[in-house]
């Protein structure tokens, strides 16, 4: 960005700020490089008798450009389906380090992990089924949800479902494992009722974390808005709308289910 | 409404007296440039503060380039008086600026 000026930049300020502009984010460079073209030049010509050294203003310059990348991170990444599932990854990872610890190896505990893979698959399926048989208030769409939409939203939810039974399942070895010495009967049984619990309640979240979801991009809905007049629950729907932060759509979640309005619904923009 | 830290809360008082560039801001308040510059960041995403270009034609007249001033908005005016009830001391620290 160019400016005529009577006395332009010194070479040192003009290098920081093209060295320091490529960690902006590209969309927002032009208009970082001219407000900081602008500070740094005002702060070495100032409209009174006192003069400047632009040397504090160096960090400011850094840490705006890092704020500015930092955000726009955030902001890709915020309630994305890639985050939810590094979370929870990350989250059965952690999950195993009470049994590491117990087995101070990682090639015996992968090894107790192994022999405990059938339990695993029998105890998650039984949880699964229970899971979706209690799971309600299914989503009305008012487009076809179908094709790879569909397919990605099936798939996510099914990752889901894998990682949040992964991690109960090794909380649940975790806190009975190192009480097996004592009575392994009653910690075996005592493992299967503490997964139960812990995946029924882990299920619960990733139906309600699916429903929360825009159809389109998977990301978490935003923005809660009360909509209707609580008081004319009899006269017409009232309830809450959540936004999509990309502007795909919004869902229409009725306060309590009538007749004419049972579920929510999902409405394309 | 959030609560403001007290930075975001002294930067938003300087603003509301009328300072309008981030380096009057940090001569007033006694803040680093590292801490000014991203905490009008954030006040500014948060939607209590807006930034604006001057006019063009008066900053060529000058010889200068054209700067970027913050102002407070209706919002921000808010927070500023609920910083100022939870931080009483603000209104001493930051003095009004002369015309």
């Amino acid at each position: 960005m160019n400016h005529s000026l009577p006395t332009p930049l010194p070479v040192l300020d003009r290098l920081l700020l093209r060295a320091v502009s490529h960690i902006t984010p590209v969309s927002e460079r032009a208009d970082w490089f001219r407000c900081w073209h602008a500070e740094l030049w005002h702060r070495r010509h100032p409209y009174s008798d006192r003069v400047h050294g632009a040397i504090d203003l160096y960090p400011g310059l850094l840490s705006d450009a890092v704020w500015l990348r930092v955000e726009c991170w955030r902001r890709a990444t915020t309630g994305t389906a890639v985050l939810c599932l590094a979370v929870l990854a990350s989250m059965s990872l952690i999950a195993m380090l009470p049994l590491l610890a117990l087995f101070s190896r990682v090639e015996l505990t992968i090894a107790f992990l192994s022999t405990q893979m059938p339990r695993l698959v029998i105890e998650a399926s039984l949880t699964t089924v229970v899971g979706f048989a209690l799971a309600s208030r299914p989503v009305e769409s008012s487009t076809p949800f179908e094709g790879l939409r569909f397919m990605k939203a099936k798939l996510f939810h099914a990752s889901k479902l894998v990682l949040v039974q992964i991690i109960a399942y090794e909380l649940s070895l975790a806190l009975t494992q190192p009480f097996h010495s004592v009575h392994a009967l009653a910690m075996v049984i005592v493992q299967a009722q503490l997964f139960t619990l812990l995946a029924l309640l882990g299920l619960r979240w990733n139906f309600l974390d699916q429903d929360a979801r825009c159809r389109h991009c998977l990301r978490t809905l935003a923005s809660p808005s009360r909509v209707g007049r609580p008081s004319w629950n009899f006269l017409e729907s009232n309830g809450t709308h959540l936004t999509c932060p990309d502007g795909h759509g919004l869902l229409s979640i009725p306060e309590i289910e009538t007749s004419w309005r049972q579920n929510s619904e999902w409405i394309a923009q | 409404m959030q609560r403001l830290s007290h930075t975001a809360a002294l930067i938003l008082k300087a603003l509301s007296l009328g300072y309008r560039f981030g380096f009057e801001i940090m001569e007033v308040s006694g803040l680093p440039s590292g801490t000014v510059y991203p905490a009008l960041r954030r006040l500014e995403r948060d939607g209590l503060v807006e930034s604006n270009w001057e006019p063009e034609d008066e900053a060529t007249q000058n010889a200068r380039p054209p700067r970027r001033y913050h102002q407070i908005t209706i919002a921000g005016k808010a927070a500023a008086l609920a910083v100022s009830e939870r931080y009483p001391l603000l209104t001493r620290l930051i003095p009004e600026k002369q015309a």
